[in-house]
């Protein structure tokens, strides 16, 4: 192998900045879709449930995820319920297979949820304990890129008010929904101006339920948009790029992809990335390895999966969702390896899928 | 049919559609104060009304918002007209228990599911979220279900989907009931891999799957 031109950090804010690189960068942007499998923390001893509350355990655990796995960057936390967790619902932290839910709302509608002071909030909770472990880990790795995984605002917003209520709410009280997804997305911005002083090198958000196929193209337009933007605006001026996952199928909400304001796009499985920069070429692609495939196909198949991807031009290679913790390493590594060892842009044979 | 009683249940369907509970209660109230057969009024308004909610779910013109809004409306005429259903009209329904596989508490999915198998006549056993795999089979077999619905949001707790086949397998009673999944990460893979009978991408697909599944094992 060649020597590498870029350093990983390098090879993905030149991508997110939209400029020339040699290769797509790997990565796995952590939060819902991190990828702490068993295989993983079996290896280090550095486990979950505990990693979600230690930040040196976060980082070790973080560390490990980076090493076995050979993804291009590191990412913390490993769980969406951070923010949640803040603003008063109950989390059950899960096990070492499974991630931390939401057990109760605090508020049974939009009416009722209680405004706090958002910069008093994100001294509290786990919040400090992401900071600390970013701190470590941008300090321990100069070279590598350090994300910080964000929960959407209307994730977020609907894991405080009961999500049944919150759904109808936007309907029947949009005045009061857009309140509340300000003060979410608040407390959001707060704490990525923070994970960013503190040395995150690129911003996610995943925001699953906010995806077209749930909300449909009018309250995407009306909800989701400006709520993400007005974060992906804030991570912008405080200097730090924004990847934006849109799950499920995102066909009823393509037209406004333009109008979001994202460095970076990532998609699940059944979006077909260069159709998508075909029809807007403006767009830096990111995905979209099956999920399903990493977990139950043959690492053949993913380096297949894998490789086309790469040829087709996908300007960063990811996972396209939530990982299964029992997703083996070697289905993993078969993805990561083949990135690096793929010749982009170019068709032969051997690569051809079958 | 009268003409009062048609335009009641043209009232009712179009209030569920148009997602106005007050007006669905109004069109109810008015229903039982014109002596107009409750159950009639339900099949023909309510029902008819969520049918075509459905509907305009799966093409795409409604969304989860809309359709928990039009449930809220079917459910609210339910109560007011339900207990006006004369005796005769009660029939035996197939039984569905139905919940979110232990580890998981997203619930939307499963409980459209389960307004669209209430609309459709299926009796329906709500076990909740987060319900641990030997619940479901226990809960199926004391109530004697048709079939058992299994739902998740998360890639994480979709192991729980085979484990609740496999305890039906080890219970020796697989063959007495139906599974079918669903929910965000599962697929139609999915459902075979783990050998479950069916699998459905959204609430309007699961009740002809059920229907579907139950008319195969009456042929």
């Amino acid at each position: 192998m060649s020597e590498p031109i870029y350093t990983p950090r390098e090879r993905l804010l030149r991508v997110l900045r939209r400029e020339d690189v040699d290769r797509p960068p790997v990565i796995c942007i952590g939060g819902m879709m991190n990828a702490a499998i068993v295989d993983v923390m079996k290896k280090s001893g550095h486990t979950l449930p505990e990693a979600h509350n230690d930040p040196a355990l976060m980082a070790a655990l973080a560390e490990d995820v980076w090493e076995y796995t050979g993804f291009e960057n590191i990412a913390v936390p490993f769980c969406m319920t951070v923010e949640a967790e803040l603003l008063g619902s109950r989390v059950d932290k899960g096990t070492l297979e499974c991630e931390p839910k939401i057990v109760k709302e605090p508020y049974p509608s939009v009416n009722e949820v209680e405004y706090l002071d958002v910069a008093r909030l994100v001294k509290e909770g786990r919040i400090p304990v992401v900071l600390e472990a970013v701190r470590r880990l941008s300090k321990a790795h100069p070279n590598d890129p350090v994300i910080v995984s964000i929960t959407g605002p209307i994730s977020t917003a609907a894991s405080i008010v009961d999500p049944m209520t919150f759904y109808k709410e936007l309907r029947k009280n949009p005045a009061e929904a857009h309140r509340v997804l300000d003060y979410v997305t608040n407390l959001l911005t707060t704490f990525a101006w923070k994970a960013i002083d503190a040395g995150a090198t690129a911003i996610a958000i995943g925001d699953p339920s906010a995806t077209g196929e749930i909300l449909g193209p009018a309250m995407f337009g009306e909800f989701a948009v400006p709520h993400i933007n007005a974060f992906a605006s804030a991570v912008h001026a405080h200097g730090a790029p924004f990847i934006l996952h849109i799950c499920g199928d995102m066909k009823r909400v393509k037209h406004l992809l333009p109008n979001l304001c994202d460095d970076a796009i990532s998609t699940d499985a059944m979006v077909s990335l260069p159709k998508l920069k075909e029809e807007f070429p403006q767009l830096t692609t990111m995905g979209n390895v099956s999920t399903y495939a990493l977990q139950w196909g043959a690492p053949e198949k993913i380096a297949d999966i894998t490789a086309r991807l790469v040829r087709d031009g996908v300007n960063i290679i990811s996972p396209a969702c939530g990982l299964s913790t029992s997703t083996s390493l070697s289905n993993i590594r078969a993805l990561t390896d083949t990135v690096k060892n793929t010749p982009v842009g170019r068709t032969n044979n051997e690569l051809t899928v079958s | 049919m009268t003409q009062s009683a048609s335009e009641i249940y043209k009232g009712l369907s179009d209030s569920v559609v148009g997602m106005d509970e007050t007006l669905t209660v109004d069109i109810a109230r008015r229903a039982v104060a014109e002596g107009i057969d409750a159950y009639q009024a339900i099949e023909r308004g309510l029902v008819e009304g969520m049918n075509k909610a459905g509907q305009l779910f799966e093409t795409e013109e409604y969304f989860i918002p809309e359709l928990l809004l039009c449930a809220d409306a079917m459910y609210a005429g339910l109560e007011v007209l339900k207990p006006h259903i004369r005796r005769e009209d009660a029939h035996v329904r197939r039984k569905v228990v139905i919940g979110v596989v232990e580890g998981d508490t997203h619930d939307i999915g499963k409980n459209l599911v389960k307004v669209m198998l209430d609309a459709a006549g299926f009796e329906v056993h709500d076990l909740g979220r987060d319900v641990p795999p030997q619940v479901f089979v226990d809960t199926a077999i004391a109530e004697g279900a048709d079939i058992i619905g299994l739902s998740t949001l998360m890639t994480t707790t979709m192991p729980n989907m085979a484990e609740v086949v496999r305890l039906l397998e080890k219970s020796g009673k697989r063959a007495q009931f139906k599974v079918i999944v669903g929910g965000g990460p599962v697929s139609q893979a999915f459902a075979d891999k783990i050998g479950a009978d069916g699998y459905s991408a959204n609430a309007p697909g699961a009740v002809k799957l059920a229907k579907q599944l139950l008319a195969t094992q009456a042929a």
